[in-house]
């Protein structure tokens, strides 16, 4: 121990106050442990700052300017003018809101907020050493701890993030000015969803992917939307190369890939935003000193109660794996602190819905089509165009689809792809009809508001059972 | 150290709440694993709630008479199991099942539920390990899920009984129960090691001792075992209370259900003896010495003492309330002169004793009572109101109105039309005793077609029966008595037994009711009519 350290104890010790760790925080007060949370940086983790919520601000205001570009066919006729400053500020005022507000919830339920980094010193005890240096530190011993850390973005070689010329997903959301050109390395969901956003914004997009498509991972016919929309929008796709190097060129840089055959291309831009995934942060923990042990990958791995290998240590969030939601952190979160305080819970979720906030946006939740039949099932699917929606048309949509896939049989629903505007709202009603273990038929005959884009999913349920009105029975 | 939660347990049935009858443990008591450490009523019985580890009792968390949830947590231990093991974890340690630490990533951004390997456990019952979660698509609410954990329930084993199998809460309990029933001697079957039963001290038998019969301990009498509770017979706790004895105290090394049980004879010999002790003491401390037992258990003079209503209590109430409420009760009263009745009686029970069985009159009656409903069906029916049907059933089913620690039960006799007088004899002698135990099943009471309540067992001529509904009739049996009856002109004691018979007048009319009893009464004043049957 140093000298000067102050040691408390805790009943439940959470590292990293992330969508999983304050969640856990919370409810583990809530159940009236001693609750002890440590944060580095800010409350909210990388969801609140630097992830899901600015970039959700900044896809609202961009999606805005393009709307109101496009809306010529209404019969409004506008140029809107982009002040990147006021929209960044606004977007912190967001965040500090939400921000502000897990702290102030924090507190409010008697969690002791700790700041600064903590590390394990022994199955039972971390040190939590203060910003800065000689800030001093302190051990706190606890009986159950969960470990909440997240991930950071993966750097690409030749690639390392500065912040200026090659931005991280993080860098990217706190740009002041709108950059004229962009090279985008990666087509997954954060990758999409900024591209997206920039080229609404003005800027001249290049997106470079590895990989043969966008967003990998996502069905053909639902990616294909979400690409031909960016497309539409001014995104320039390049798959099949991988980003090998850049270097400065006047007021910008010059981005290199190479395909498969070793072909050279070049890409001038002002600058490269690196989006190619995520890896935990397990490597300033110290976890051999609580005898955790992480995979090949760098994750924790946990069973069904959220426990790492050493019973009374949870990981919760990015730490303990894919996929990296924060709604699966927070479920994580509230099953730790659960199961540390004695309540029967467990990870028993039955599916873990997922939405891109693309244009439009990309819901879903349980197995596709294909994954069913691997996993045994005979499925009947059913499908409804948006443009056979008329609340679709009234909001200016048309491409896109909600699809259902159930158990022929039983008729219990498995899985939902759904293509549209609000996409990720969409996508709760089937998965709460997962959950409760609904049939077809339940959903068919559920009344939908009209006109809504929610009738697209009724209507999806009731083309699998043939019984679709508004669509023609396949 | 760990800390241990205990919940209350489902102890039977699909309960969903029982009463802390009392505690048997206190705040930093030791104990050890299945030791009893609470008492608690649900509808229909006392069970015993063991403690699921060895330990000590670090908090107790529900009053005594506090209707408790099942699934709320009532105790809790400190355990010396290491291993940082979590609150609320059974004895079982986890890990041992496959995959404990393997996270299974799911693999596309879609949703797999995260498998999970090795369980510790949060059930009640004491050993059962922890379900684990299902690694495929469980089609049940998660709410349905979180009971099947909460009851140990493995979920993917349950059946549902939903669309297209959808697994209900129902489904679960149902699931538990049959576990429940499988795993160990059902709740019902008395020899649980989980929930063993016991007689209760029953309301009304508890600080009955008088000042004087509690002084105990003085010149020689017999100490007092003071015991915490004991099995006796209601005659004899009867005895007991008349004697100013607390059962208690009366010394025996009887056993019954491993619990100590008194008889008769010990509760009127221990009495004797505390009235010499008490006598010498008398003589001794002269007058004017009040001993300091007087108050002891027995509350102040004049103040209210309110007794929860509830379990058994309850139970019994709403039954006849809605019976009273229901049925418009008529009572015919009549009396039979069995004088050959007990004759006979006195010689088929030493045959009878003979081959093991203690024959009363209670199985001579029923026999007589099934040949006259046979002549009788609307004695013998239903009332069903929704269909507007009076159902005439097919079998005869008689229960037997048995008083117990806790209050009225009764045991069914199926199919006594069938059954012979010997047979009958056994199967009643067994179901009351097990009513009076408190091991009876609850569908040993159900099912029943006509009830006889024996009253006169304990005293008394005529009564106005309440009928068990949705029976018809009932029949109450006064006391056999020796009275002075004319016969061919000459009044000479006789044998009289008193009948009451309750009917349904929405479905029997007072005429059918009294050639109903003239009918029984032919077969009880002539026992030998029954050998036609």
């Amino acid at each position: 121990m140093v000298v000067g350290d102050i040691a408390t104890g805790t009943d439940l010790l959470v590292v990293g106050a992330g969508p999983g760790g304050y969640v856990a925080a919370i409810r583990g007060a809530q159940l009236d442990l001693d609750v002890t949370l440590v944060e580095k940086d800010a409350y909210g983790g990388t969801c609140l700052n630097h992830g899901c919520i600015p970039s959700k601000a900044l896809v609202t205001a961009s999606s805005l300017v393009e709307d109101v570009r496009e809306a010529e066919a209404m019969g409004i006729h506008a140029d809107p003018a982009v002040d990147m400053k006021g929209m960044t500020s606004w977007k912190d005022e967001v965040v500090d809101q939400l921000t502000g507000g897990v702290e102030k919830l924090c507190k409010a339920n008697g969690v002791n907020l700790v700041e600064g980094r903590a590390e394990f010193a022994g199955e039972n005890k971390v040190r939590v050493a203060h910003g800065g240096e000689g800030q001093g530190s302190e051990s706190v011993e606890f009986e159950h701890a969960i470990v909440s850390t997240g991930s950071r973005p993966i750097t690409v070689p030749n690639f390392e993030f500065d912040g200026e010329y090659v931005l991280s997903s993080r860098d990217a959301l706190a740009l002041e000015s709108v950059p004229e050109r962009l090279v985008v390395v990666g087509a997954g969901y954060i990758g999409m969803e900024l591209s997206t956003v920039f080229a609404k914004l003005g800027t001249d997009v290049t997106v470079v992917e590895m990989l043969d498509s966008a967003l990998p991972g996502y069905e053909d016919d639902v990616a294909r939307i979400v690409r031909e929309r960016a497309e539409g929008i001014g995104v320039d796709f390049h798959f099949g190369e991988a980003a090998s190097g850049w270097e400065r060129s006047g007021d910008g840089i010059t981005v290199r890939t190479e395909d498969e055959d070793g072909e050279v291309s070049e890409f001038g831009a002002e600058k490269a935003l690196v989006a190619v995934g995520r890896e935990p942060v397990t490597d300033t923990l110290n976890l051999e000193a609580a005898g955790i042990e992480t995979d090949e990958n760098g994750f924790v791995p946990t069973d069904d109660r959220a426990r790492t290998n050493v019973e009374h240590v949870y990981a919760v969030g990015d730490v303990a794996g894919e996929p990296m939601l924060a709604h699966k952190a927070m479920k994580e979160g509230e099953v730790a602190a659960e199961h540390a305080a004695g309540e029967p819970a467990a990870l028993d979720y039955q599916a873990v819905p997922a939405a891109v906030f693309t244009d439009p946006e990309i819901g879903t939740v349980g197995m596709t089509e294909r994954e069913a039949e691997e996993a045994g099932y005979e499925p009947s699917v059913g499908q409804f165009p948006l443009q056979a929606s008329g609340r679709a048309l009234t909001v200016n949509e048309r491409d896109g689809f909600v699809r259902v896939v159930a158990d022929e049989p039983s008729g219990f629903l498995l899985g939902a792809q759904v293509v549209a505007p609000e996409a990720s709202e969409l996508v709760a009603e089937l998965g709460l009809a997962i959950e409760m273990g609904a049939t077809l038929e339940d959903v068919a005959a559920t009344i939908h508001v009209h006109p809504t884009l929610s009738e697209a999913v009724m209507e999806a349920a009731a083309n699998a059972l043939g019984e679709a009105v508004h669509t023609l029975n396949r | 150290m760990a800390r241990r939660e205990f919940k209350l347990p489902d102890v039977g049935e699909g309960l969903t709440e029982a009463e802390i009858v009392s505690w048997l443990v206190e705040v930093g008591d030791t104990v050890s694993e299945d030791q009893p450490v609470a008492e608690v009523e649900t509808d229909k019985a006392v069970v015993e709630v063991p403690a699921p580890v060895d330990g000590t009792v670090a908090e107790i968390r529900a009053e005594e008479g506090e209707m408790v949830p099942v699934g709320e947590v009532i105790i809790v231990f400190e355990t010396e199991s290491g291993g940082g093991a979590t609150a609320a974890e059974e004895g079982v340690e986890p890990g041992d099942a496959e995959g404990t630490t393997a996270t299974e990533q799911a693999g596309e951004a879609g949703a797999e539920a995260e498998p999970g390997g090795g369980a510790s456990a949060d059930t009640d019952a004491g050993a059962e390990a922890e379900p684990e979660t299902p690694e495929g698509r469980v089609f049940a609410a998660p709410s349905a899920r979180r009971l099947a954990r909460e009851l140990g329930v493995d979920i993917a084993s349950v059946e549902g009984s939903g669309p297209g199998g959808r697994i209900s809460e129902a489904d679960v309990r149902a699931r538990a129960e049959d576990s429940r029933e499988a795993a160990a001697p059902s709740v019902e079957g008395g020899s649980a090691s989980s929930a063993t039963r016991r007689v209760s001290g029953g309301e009304g038998n508890e600080g009955q001792q008088t000042g004087g019969a509690s002084a105990g301990g003085g010149a020689g009498g017999p100490t007092p075992a003071g015991r915490d509770r004991t099995l006796a017979a209601p005659a004899t706790r009867r005895i007991a209370e008349e004697r100013g004895v607390d059962i208690d105290d009366v010394p025996t090394d009887l056993e019954r259900e491993g619990q100590p049980f008194v008889e008769a004879e010990q509760v009127v010999e221990y009495a004797e003896a505390q009235q010499r002790a008490q006598a010498a003491d008398a003589a001794a401390v002269e007058a004017g010495g009040e001993t300091e037992a007087a108050g002891a258990g027995v509350s102040a003079a004049g103040e209210d003492e309110r007794v929860p209503y509830r379990g058994v209590r309850r139970t019994i109430g709403q039954q006849m309330e809605r019976s009273k409420y229901t049925a418009p009760h008529v009572t015919h009263h009549d009396e039979a002169d069995v004088t050959d009745l007990v004759e006979a009686r006195g010689e088929l029970a030493a045959v009878a004793e003979e081959r093991g069985i203690r024959l009363t009159y209670l199985p001579i009656i029923a026999k007589a009572v099934v040949a006259a409903l046979k002549e009788f069906p609307y004695l013998n029916s239903q009332l069903d109101e929704d269909s507007e049907e009076i159902v005439l059933r097919g079998e005869y089913n008689l229960g037997i109105a048995v008083g117990t620690d806790a209050g009225l039960m009764v045991p069914v006799v199926e199919g006594a039309d069938r059954k012979g007088t010997l047979q009958l004899a056994s199967e009643m002698n067994e179901l009351i005793e097990k009513a009076r135990e408190r091991t009876i099943a609850r569908d040993e009471m159900q099912g029943g077609t006509f009830t006889i309540t024996n009253f006169g067992a304990i005293g008394g001529e005529y009564a106005t029966p309440i009928i068990n509904y949705p029976e018809t009739a009932i029949l109450g049996l006064g006391a056999i008595k020796q009275k002075p009856r004319v016969v061919d002109g000459e009044v000479v004691p006789r044998h009289v037994l008193t009948l009451s018979l309750s009917i349904d007048h929405r479905v029997i009319d007072g005429a059918e009711a009294a050639r109903f009893t003239n009918r029984l009464i032919e077969y009880l004043e002539n026992p030998t009519l029954l050998l036609l049957e």
